[in-house]
Order: C-alpha cells, then structure tokens, then sequence
C-alpha cells in the first residue's frame, strides 16, 4: 500500500483484555492514539505492558476486545506488515552477523537494499564497525541497538518498543530519544519503559496496574 | 539416531537372516530416529531461542512453513544419503527396480517431512514438547509409515509397486494441503 504523510494512521485498542488461566493480567483497556504521538506505557513487573505490546503487534491474541490500524478512515490488514517491534527479550539470530540480519529482515519486508544503504542503516545505531561480526560476540547494549535498527527499518509507521532503553548506555538512550522524535514525523509509537524519567519522551502515559 | 539404529539392529542380527518385511521395517525406523531430532533444528529452536517473534512478524505463514519444509526435506536427503549405503552394506542390499525405490523415497519424504514439520510447529509452543510431539505425530504417522514398509516389501519382492506408490502420494498430498492450512491458523496465536 502506499501511503502519504497527509493522512493519518490510528491505533485503536477496543476494550482489550488478557487472562492467563484464571487471572485478568488487564481487562476493559481502551486506547486510541494518531501519527504525530508516542504512547509511553508504564508500570510495575506483570502489570501488562509486554503483554498489551504483543497483542498490539499481533503475536498475541487478546482473550477480548480488539485492535485496529487505520490509514485515515481505511482498515489495514495485516497490521503485522506496518509495525516495527523491538523487545528486550526478543532473539536474534547467534550465527548471524548484524549486517546479516539487517539484511535477511529487509528481504522478509520485500526490499533489495543495496550494501551501502545496509551499512548506512547499521552506521546509524553505531553497529557498522563491527556489522561483520556474529551476534554471539555482541554485549547486551549492541544487541539493543541492533533489535532497534530491525524495529524501525523501513520506517514503519507504528514502533512498538518494549523496553527498549533496558542495558543502553548514555549514547545508546541519546539514540533511541531521537528514534521517538523523529517517529512522530511519520507515525506514532509505544513505548514500555520501566523507568519513570523517560516518560517525557511521551506525549501519553498510560499506567498498567493502575 | 538413524545410523545408530541400523548399526545396532545388524550387529543384534549379526549371523542372522532378516525377514524382508523386517528388512523393510528396519528401513524406515531408521529414517524416522534419524529425523526426529532435526525437528529441534525447525520450529522448537526458534521457539526456544525467541527469534520465532521475528519470523512470525516479518514472513507470510506460508514462506515460514515450506521454507521449514524446505530445510527438513533437506536433511531427509542428506540422512538417506548416509543411511541407505549405511543400510545396504549392514543389513541387506536393496533389490528392485531403481525407478520404483526413486519414487518411493521421494513420495515418502513428502508425507514423512509433511508431518514432522506441521507436528513440529504445533507443539513448538507447548511447555512438554518431547511427549506431546510423540503423541501428536504418531496418529498422522503410522498410516504413512505402513503403506512405506509395505511398498518397500513389494519393491524387496519384485512385485508391482504402483498402486502403492499413488496411495502414498494421495496421503502425502492430503497432508501438505492440509498441514499448510492448519500452519495458517496456529501460527500466529
């Protein structure tokens, strides 16, 4: 689909709802957010918030409500194709090298990226250096960074950033500032922190548990 | 696992003559153990690793699934090409028509890399994947792995293998249709 900046994409999250066995991790949560926002979700550990990023990415099915992306008053599906998403937990590949992933994941998304382009991208989250290198090889910040390069490769319109300043030093945090700022230019994100000062990198709060 | 089969079974029938549907059996016994692990390099270590998340978000259903057949299909080549020389100088030579023991093996890949894949990625989700594996497996397998050992017993024998032959590709391609269908709907949650 090709879209233009002009018009608008929507999350709307419809009274979602999780349970694992008997226990409501949340229930009845409504959200609607546009391009032009970051949504920053907060809470305590099993308040939700990976739990709600997934259900939003579409990994996970909610047990009710629903989720919806638009562009403009359109419905888009698969939401899967228009998001970018980076969890702490979430692998990569221990055989793989960073410019290999990079690649491979701009492959999966129907691109043909030429090698300079890759290392451009990789150069831009301080991985160029070393794009040659296995992953096994990376610390925990330069796996973040990478996990961040494949989140908003392609400029996704909808970032969904679980924990994503977790083990990032002071430029690796500067970075992903920037990754939020300029996502509004295009898009809108949301962002799980754990750490209450970098809910001013958000223009909505949204507290689990609460 | 599949060498260790055939290396222990002709050294247990060591001065012993084997039936040929025993010889037959052993065949695909053999091929079964040596498959068996290769799914911990599919669908389970993707789940164990968490890079499944990856692929469930950047690939269609259908890419992940026959590219996973793919790479099982693979090493069912790679195993039969240690396997049956293994096979053929331990326990006994294969006899028949080489177009029909072609056709076989490749008709027996399909239904057996079918089902290991789609049983694979069911329960690659599950907290007790060992047990379950052998459980879910087993019913889809067994009609599979029966008209293998008697086709391969008509080859052994000489006799027309034919009629076998299409019941295998029926089921195989029964499987593939379906497995693809319920790939579809397990994967993503």
């Amino acid at each position: 689909m090709r879209y233009t900046r002009r018009v608008r994409w929507v999350l709307e999250c419809d009274s979602l709802g999780k349970r694992f066995g008997m226990r409501w991790v949340f229930r009845g949560l409504s959200l609607r957010a546009e391009s032009g926002s970051v949504v920053v979700v907060q809470g305590g550990n099993g308040s939700g918030k990976s739990t709600l990023l997934r259900i939003v990415a579409g990994l996970t099915a909610p047990t009710e409500g629903q989720v919806i992306l638009r562009y403009g008053a359109q419905r888009v599906a698969p939401r899967m194709d228009y998001l970018g998403w980076c969890a702490t937990d979430g692998a990569l590949y221990r055989e793989l090298t960073a410019y290999e992933h990079l690649s491979w994941w701009a492959t999966v998304r129907g691109g043909a990226p030429s090698r300079e382009a890759l290392l451009a991208w990789l150069a831009r989250f301080a991985l160029a250096e070393r794009a040659h290198e296995r992953v096994r090889a990376f610390s925990t910040g330069m796996r973040q960074r990478l996990r961040l390069a494949l989140a908003t490769w392609g400029q996704p319109p909808l970032l969904l950033l679980d924990e994503p300043d977790a083990g990032m030093d002071r430029s690796g945090l500067a970075l992903l500032e920037r990754i939020l700022y300029e996502q509004r230019t295009f898009g809108l994100a949301l962002f799980a922190t754990n750490r209450a000062e970098h809910a001013r990198w958000g223009d909505l709060v949204l507290e689990m548990g609460a | 696992m599949g060498v260790v089969t055939v290396a222990a079974l002709s050294f247990a029938s060591l001065g012993v003559s084997l039936s040929v549907r025993l010889q037959a059996g052993v065949l695909w016994l053999a091929v079964l153990f040596g498959m068996f692990p290769a799914l911990a390099r599919g669908f389970i270590s993707e789940e164990e690793l968490g890079t499944a998340d990856l692929l469930r978000l950047g690939a269609r259903p259908s890419c992940v699934f026959w590219g996973k057949w793919l790479f099982h299909m693979t090493l069912y080549a790679v195993l039969s090409a240690v396997l049956v020389p293994l096979y053929m100088l331990m326990i006994a030579p294969l006899e028949g028509a080489w177009w029909a023991w072609l056709g076989l093996w490749g008709l027996g890949g399909v239904g057996l890399v079918t089902v290991l894949t789609l049983c694979g990625a069911l329960v690659a989700g599950t907290a007790s994947r060992g047990a379950l594996l052998a459980v879910v497996t087993f019913p889809l397998l067994l009609p599979m792995v029966l008209m293998l050992i008697a086709a391969t017993e008509q080859i052994l024998h000489a006799r027309p293998v034919g009629q076998s032959l299409q019941g295998i590709l029926g089921y195989g391609l029964m499987l593939s249709a379906g497995a693809a269908w319920i790939f579809e709907k397990i994967w993503r949650e």
